[in-house]
């Protein structure tokens, strides 16, 4: 990539990026309308953090985000496997 | 090819991809979908319907609001069923036609078109926009530049405000912005999807496509060779190369294709179409309105490019039935048939009859042997509702509430206890079904029956 301008390796690295973040977000939303819609947060926040003060705003905020986190995390952790020589064989 | 090879380039460097203005059938046609499916989207928060708005999905009080129905999260089935629906529809309208999808309906196209409009106004034509790229920073292109990305915010805040509009109430989210009185997880999701719109539609475009989205790379698994798609017609065209508008191609031993590259030029994946069928087509068909312009200037007839199926394409008989086109569209007509009818039957109230656990029954005096039940209603109405409970499918049952109208507020639950009592002698073995039946005494077609089970002695 000696020839490579900054402009190629920004554009690369969005690529990367589109390539876990979006996978993950879309599933994230997914997995989201199925739990919440089955379980609503105001119940949990109840049960499990009775101290907190969270509204089912923010407690479907946080679910979706939750999400979001580990999808991304496994996308990045194949992303990362799949660079790393793994595909030689 | 190496695979480190391979990745590199698939990474390849990116020019930013100007479009090429092209008029046409075609291109009108998206023009009005992008018309059409914008004006929806930023329109339909704000229909009313009965006093409130008419599509609201009330995330806050778990109810979805869609015109004269509310749904509950005991409806969930619904939406599971609507998701299922949606995504069969893909799968029907992509084996059929390709990636319609795509050209016309996804809002990751309908956005960048938006927003290429925008840059249009602001920077000019494709020409021009080349130009302003490249020159250095001068007042004109502060000013152009500037102008397009206020455009753009403007257009991505009020996307991100009418997002979370149809999750909160439009008109008080609309007072909590002028005042600055937002809650937090408002403001929130009003400037996060702000930025991703701005930041699909301004800036990433056609890579979304290309790199991210999902559905692209299933096209193959979607697509056979009656499916339509794009294809230029490389036994007509070829050999392609320049000549004279007067001149007769066939003398010269050339093919239709007049090689002007406008078919490039206009493609907004920046893909060569004459290569043949390329993943990242996204079917928005502006290749061949930039195709049909050049084949009337030269009188020749249109069509080089065009709409067609592979099997056409390769001389055989094109097939628009196929089993997998029948199995989607029967599988979809069977959902949606029986929706449409389980909508129609819908009762606003729903109950559920819990047995009392602890004393499984109870005798009252020597002829007459109680069960007492719990029962939860809720009303799913969007008034209050008196409600009277009967029961029957015994001889001799009865029933005996605290009250012989229970009144639920709209979009309440209440619980009462039911105690029903059965005579001795028409006790028949133990869980002797019987039926449980709610009616509104102000509207008696708002009913709910349930089978519940009484248990007596054994003899
Ligand atoms: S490729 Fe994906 S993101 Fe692009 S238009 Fe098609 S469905 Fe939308
Ligand atoms: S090849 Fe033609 S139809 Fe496909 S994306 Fe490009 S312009 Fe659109």
């Amino acid at each position: 990539m000696s020839q490579a301008t900054h402009e190629s390796r920004q554009q690369h690295l969005i690529q990367r990026y589109g390539t876990t973040l979006w996978p993950s977000f879309l599933i994230a939303g997914i997995a989201s309308i199925a739990f919440f819609g089955n379980i609503d947060p105001e119940t949990l926040q109840v049960q499990t953090l009775p101290d907190w003060n969270i509204s089912r705003l923010g407690g479907y905020t946080i679910g979706f985000f939750m999400f979001w986190a580990v999808g991304l995390t496994s996308s990045v952790l194949s992303l990362a496997l799949r660079g790393a020589g793994n595909q030689e064989q | 090819m190496t695979g480190q090879d391979q990745q590199s380039d698939m990474y390849a460097a990116r020019e930013k991809i100007h479009p090429r203005e092209v008029d046409g059938t075609f291109q009108r046609l998206r023009h009005l979908a992008v018309v059409v499916l914008l004006g929806i989207y930023y329109g339909l928060p704000w229909l009313q319907w009965d006093g409130r708005q008419a599509v609201l999905f009330d995330l806050p009080s778990r109810q979805f609001h869609l015109f004269a129905l509310t749904f509950w999260p005991q409806d969930f089935i619904y939406l599971a069923l609507l998701l299922i629906i949606a995504a069969l529809s893909l799968f029907f309208f992509t084996a059929l036609a390709g990636r319609l999808w795509c050209g016309y309906a996804c809002p990751q196209t309908v956005w960048t078109e938006a927003f290429i409009w925008m840059e249009r106004l602001t920077e000019g034509k494709r020409q021009k926009r080349l130009k302003l790229d490249q020159s250095p920073w001068t007042r004109e292109k502060i000013l152009r530049r500037g102008s397009k990305h206020l455009l753009w915010i403007v257009f991505a805040l009020f996307t991100g405000f009418t997002f979370v509009g149809y999750f909160t109430p439009i008109l008080d989210l609309g007072q909590g912005v002028l005042t600055l009185s937002l809650g937090f997880w408002e403001w929130f999701w009003l400037l996060f999807y702000s930025l991703a719109t701005w930041g699909n539609a301004g800036f990433l475009r056609e890579q979304v496509c290309i790199y991210m989205c999902p559905y692209a790379r299933f096209q193959s698994a979607m697509f056979d060779r009656n499916t339509l798609i794009i294809s230029y017609d490389e036994e007509r065209g070829e050999p392609r190369g320049g000549r004279s508008r007067k001149a007769d191609p066939k003398a010269q031993g050339l093919g239709d294709c007049i090689d002007c590259n406008l078919c490039v030029q206009a493609c907004p994946t920046g893909i060569d179409i004459r290569e043949g069928l390329q993943y990242e087509c996204i079917a928005c068909a502006a290749c061949i309105d930039a195709c049909n312009g050049v084949m009337d200037k030269m009188d020749y007839p249109r069509g080089l490019i065009r709409y067609s199926t592979e099997n056409a394409m390769a001389g055989k008989p094109a097939r628009i039935l196929r089993p997998r086109v029948v199995i989607y569209a029967v599988l979809l007509l069977t959902i949606l048939s029986g929706v449409t009818y389980s909508l129609s039957q819908r009762v606003p109230l729903s109950a559920e009859v819990l047995a009392d656990r602890n004393v499984v029954y109870r005798e009252v005096d020597w002829s007459t042997i109680e069960n007492v039940f719990t029962v939860r209603i809720l009303n799913k109405d969007r008034v209050a509702h008196d409600y009277a409970i009967r029961v029957d499918g015994i001889e001799g049952i009865a029933a005996q509430v605290r009250d012989d109208r229970i009144r639920v507020e709209a979009g309440s639950t209440d619980s009462v206890v039911v105690r029903v009592q059965v005579p001795r002698d028409q006790i028949d073995g133990p869980g002797q079904p019987f039926r449980l039946i709610l009616e509104s005494l102000q509207d008696p077609d708002i009913r709910n029956v349930n089978t519940a089970r009484f248990n007596g002695p054994r003899d």
